[in-house]
């Protein structure tokens, strides 16, 4: 791997490798940037690091120390961030569903939310390119937001999605089966295909799923990136004409270092990002670098991700699949018979036994012998998962706490409650579920309340007042500082936001070679689109899977 | 009298036939063949997800077999020039198919100390094969006479494309039993007519092999071949139907239920013996 030095200033300093950072990283080094990747943690090796095993992967994860509030405080840890090169795409389950095109636009449409600054079109494109560069796998027909078939066959389903698909019919409700996810289906290349043993979270051992570490990182490398594990950043240095121009960070054996870079890139994830910016705090940006709207940390989003578990009396054996493998996206959009805006998609879980058991001990209150019974009963338990768009609120926020971490820096403390909106759709999402669940045949149903995929916090918009970063994920504030991964969703959808967090960097790769020095040198901000460079995607994206029609 | 007609037709085919007159039906029979594993190709390697680009070359292959073997089938000249081409570029094909789906079994976790698994889970190691016998007979086409034509065919010939039938037939049927075999392995033997493959199918094989025995032997297998692919067809598209998502979710069941043109493929097995007994002659 490269090494650059920190007195020399890299063309880009990425803040964080993770699911969108890497997707940057490999694209503008294979466009012949000088870029250095600083990663909170390590690098791994996944022969070595990963276990097929559920206690031991507990160390993929940021478990860390983070204050949770609010009057429905989400739980932090294991149920969001990753760290290490990959970030959440290690631990993810990859559903890859796209978000719809009335997703970009839910406040011209239906009045709640707000509007991106760019449409379903201007994404399309990178949509279909990360699918294939994943890639991903699922029917050749996907029915619903803008119809799109997949680049690789379905997977075959296991018990949980063989219920979701009996229910489904059973009620006359659409349902697609064997993804989309991003989990090769035959193989490719050097990785092989999915072996269905449902290790999927736990960062999978075999490479059958993706995650940027197998998928880009060893194309970023192998054109000159560096990545530098296990190496927090601490703060953003603003030089003069409002340029930042440098980061701190600290290395693995807690030594400061600053390394210089032309402009930085942030992809820390939703509570990392604005926690680094509030903390690079200077004159000029008292309340946070980027921040000359005070709306940094505000508008935090989460997806309701309740999951209704129900008992059959058949054998289901729900870890002999990819947790990700069916859903249906039919009640993802606004219907005006129910009393509430936006939806919900339905989609598979399959715990593991110990996700299983604190499953069952928060659902039924099942606790000593009682867990053990239910524990007995493991492999008759189906779970589905909902997974629901919780609208924007100004009130659900990160800022900084009292308390801090290792490095002496102020850890995040996020606030977070439900609205009215929300509860109704959560209600009757769950209500939905357990009738699936009974009409595929279950004898009992109980309900888990939780959430999943936290993004916003730093919101893109058309102007400085109403958001931090523009439609390019650049900042308003700073001409070559840009933020770039979840956090900058201005509203979340009922889809799982990995596949536009990697579909959104490989955009902002595009503009950023398309504007050239000019990022560097010159302050004015150009809205021109860039063209869609399919030279920069990984070896054999092209060439292998079903040909797009 | 229509069955009086339907024998005169059914004599006049058998003289042809034992004359060694027969290029068009094995030409079509090639054609025909060839698209149906061209259709168990395209969806398994659709189910593999096309990961390597050499799999799409079975799908053009078995397509142009077709249309090689139906344009045979109307212009005799074609059946010795064209037909045989698209023929031996197909067996090239299946052979080269036959080494990647071999690696890929031996690629599999144990490779070969874990073969019962890796062969029920790997790609399907008889299903080259099965496409190749479509190329062979082919080949086989081009050296006949076209039907009704008064070119008189060379002593022995007619001999010769029997014993080539017969091979074709107990190899053919050596395949599709097996993957009958790890197959239903696979599913466990769940109902008894799961065996009735993996019995007729070496008993046929056997049959056609041994050119000896009681004339009746080889058409006799035959026929319960093909009655058994016919009665397999059947319990594979029921097999599918019972999926859950039933005919709603028809092209993923397929795509996953047992496989639908597999018994098919052995009936056609019964058909090739069928055709051998016919060149015996008298
Ligand atoms: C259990 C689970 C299942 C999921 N399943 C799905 C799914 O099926 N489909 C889907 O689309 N999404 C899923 N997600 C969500 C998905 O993983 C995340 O949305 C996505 O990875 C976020 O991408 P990101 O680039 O914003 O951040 P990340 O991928 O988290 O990357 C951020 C990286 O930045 C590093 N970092 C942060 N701060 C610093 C700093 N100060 N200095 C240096 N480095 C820093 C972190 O270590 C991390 O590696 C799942 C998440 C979880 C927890
Ligand atoms: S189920 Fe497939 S994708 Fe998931 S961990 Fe196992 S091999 Fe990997």
């Amino acid at each position: 791997m490269k090494c650059y030095r920190e007195e020399e200033a890299v063309d880009y300093c990425i803040v964080g490798v993770g699911s969108a950072g890497a997707v940057l990283l490999q694209r503008l080094a294979r466009a012949g940037f000088k870029v250095v990747g600083l990663e909170a943690g390590p690098f791994w090796d996944t022969e070595r690091d990963w276990v097929s095993d559920e206690a031991g992967s507990h160390q993929l994860y940021w478990t860390d120390l983070r204050i949770t509030g609010g009057s429905d405080p989400i739980a932090l840890g294991e149920n969001n961030s990753g760290r290490g090169v990959g970030g959440g795409s290690v631990h993810w389950a990859a559903f890859v569903p796209r978000l719809h095109p009335s997703d970009f636009r839910t406040y011209t449409e239906d009045g709640v939310g707000c509007d991106w600054p760019i449409s379903y079109k201007d994404l399309k494109p990178y949509y279909e390119l990360i699918e294939r560069e994943m890639p991903a796998a699922g029917p050749a027909w996907f029915t619903w937001g803008d119809p799109h078939g997949y680049p690789y066959g379905p997977h075959p389903m296991g018990g949980v999605g063989d219920t979701l698909v009996r229910g489904c019919t059973k009620l006359g409700i659409r349902v697609c089966a064997g993804g989309p996810v991003a989990i090769l289906s035959g193989s490719r290349a050097d990785r092989p295909h999915c072996i269905y043993r449902g290790f999927c979270i736990q960062g999978c051992k075999v490479g059958a799923k993706q995650s940027t570490l197998i998928s880009h990182v060893p194309d970023a490398i192998a054109h000159g990136a560096e990545i530098r594990d296990r190496s927090m950043v601490a703060r953003i240095h603003l030089g003069p004409n409002r340029r930042v121009n440098a980061v701190t960070y600290f290395d693995r054996d807690g030594r400061e270092h600053v390394q210089r870079a032309r402009a930085i890139i942030v992809c820390g994830y939703a509570i990392e990002t604005p926690r680094l910016l509030f903390n690079s705090a200077c004159p000029g940006f008292e309340q946070g670098l980027a921040n000359s709207s005070g709306l940094l940390g505000h508008y935090l989003m989460v997806q309701a991700g309740n999951v209704v578990a129900g008992r059959f009396p058949d054998l289901v054996r729900l870890y002999k699949a990819p947790p990700a493998h069916a859903m249906t996206e039919e009640f993802y959009e606004t219907d005006p018979k129910r009393d509430f805006a936006r939806g919900f998609a339905v989609q598979t879980v399959g715990p593991l036994p110990i996700a299983f058991a604190k499953q069952m001990a928060k659902a039924k209150g099942a606790w000593g012998w009682g867990l053990r019974e239910v524990m007995m009963d493991y492999n008759h338990w189906s779970t589905l998962g909902v997974l629901g768009e919780i609208l924007p609120a100004y009130d659900n926020k990160i800022e900084l706490a009292e308390e801090k971490d290792d490095f002496g820096l102020p850890v995040a403390h996020v606030t977070f409650s439900l609205h009215e909106n929300d509860h109704k759709m959560i209600r009757f999402a769950v209500k939905k579920v357990e009738e699936i669940l009974l009409a595929a045949g279950a004898k009992e149903v109980v309900e888990e309340q939780r959430y999943a995929h936290l993004v916003g916090a730093a919101r893109m918009g058309t102007r400085p007042e109403n958001s931090i970063v523009d439609g390019f994920c650049r900042t308003h504030d700073i001409a070559n500082l840009f933020i770039c991964d979840g956090s900058v969703f201005p509203t979340q959808g009922s889809a799982n936001p990995g596949l536009t967090i990697q579909a959104l960097a490989a955009r902002t790769a595009d503009y950023l070679n398309q504007q050239g020095e000019a990022i560097f040198t010159s302050s004015h901000v150009s809205r021109e689109k860039p063209p869609v460079r399919r030279d920069l995607s990984p070896p054999v994206t092209f060439g292998s899977g079903v040909p797009r029609v | 009298m229509p069955g009086a007609t339907l024998r005169e037709l059914e004599t006049a085919v058998v003289a042809e036939a034992e004359a060694g007159r027969m290029q068009r039906s094995l030409a079509l029979l090639a054609g025909l063949t060839s698209g149906l594993s061209g259709l168990e190709v395209g969806y398994m390697h659709y189910r593999a997800g096309f990961g390597q680009r050499i799999m799409w070359t079975p799908i053009v292959m078995t397509q142009a077999l077709q249309a090689a073997g139906i344009a045979a089938a109307i212009q005799p000249k074609l059946a010795r020039t064209l037909l045989p081409a698209v023929s031996a570029l197909t067996a090239v094909d299946c052979a080269t198919g036959w080494f990647f789906h071999i690696r890929g079994i031996a690629r599999k976790p144990g490779g070969w100390r874990l073969i019962v698994p890796n062969l029920a889970m790997g790609p399907p190691l008889f299903a080259p094969l099965l496409l190749g016998i479509s190329a062979y007979l082919g080949i086989l086409a081009a050296r006949l006479q076209p039907e009704f034509s008064s070119a008189s065919v060379p002593a022995g010939l007619r001999e010769s494309i029997e014993r080539h039938l017969c091979l074709a037939t107990g190899i053919a049927a050596l395949c599709s039993g097996g993957e009958a075999l790890y197959s239903h392995h696979k599913n466990n033997f769940r109902y008894w007519v799961q065996w009735t493959p993996i019995a007729v199918a070496p008993a046929l094989a056997a049959a056609a092999f041994a050119r000896r025995g009681p004339r009746w032997l080889l058409p006799a297998l035959s026929v319960a071949a093909m009655a058994d692919g016919a009665a397999g067809f059947g319990y594979h598209a029921r097999g599918i139907l019972r999926r859950p998502g039933g005919h709603k979710h028809l092209i993923y069941n397929i795509l996953y239920g047992p496989p639908v043109l597999a018994p098919l493929l052995f009936a056609a097995c019964g058909f090739f013996g069928l055709l051998a007994t016919a060149l015996r002659g008298k």
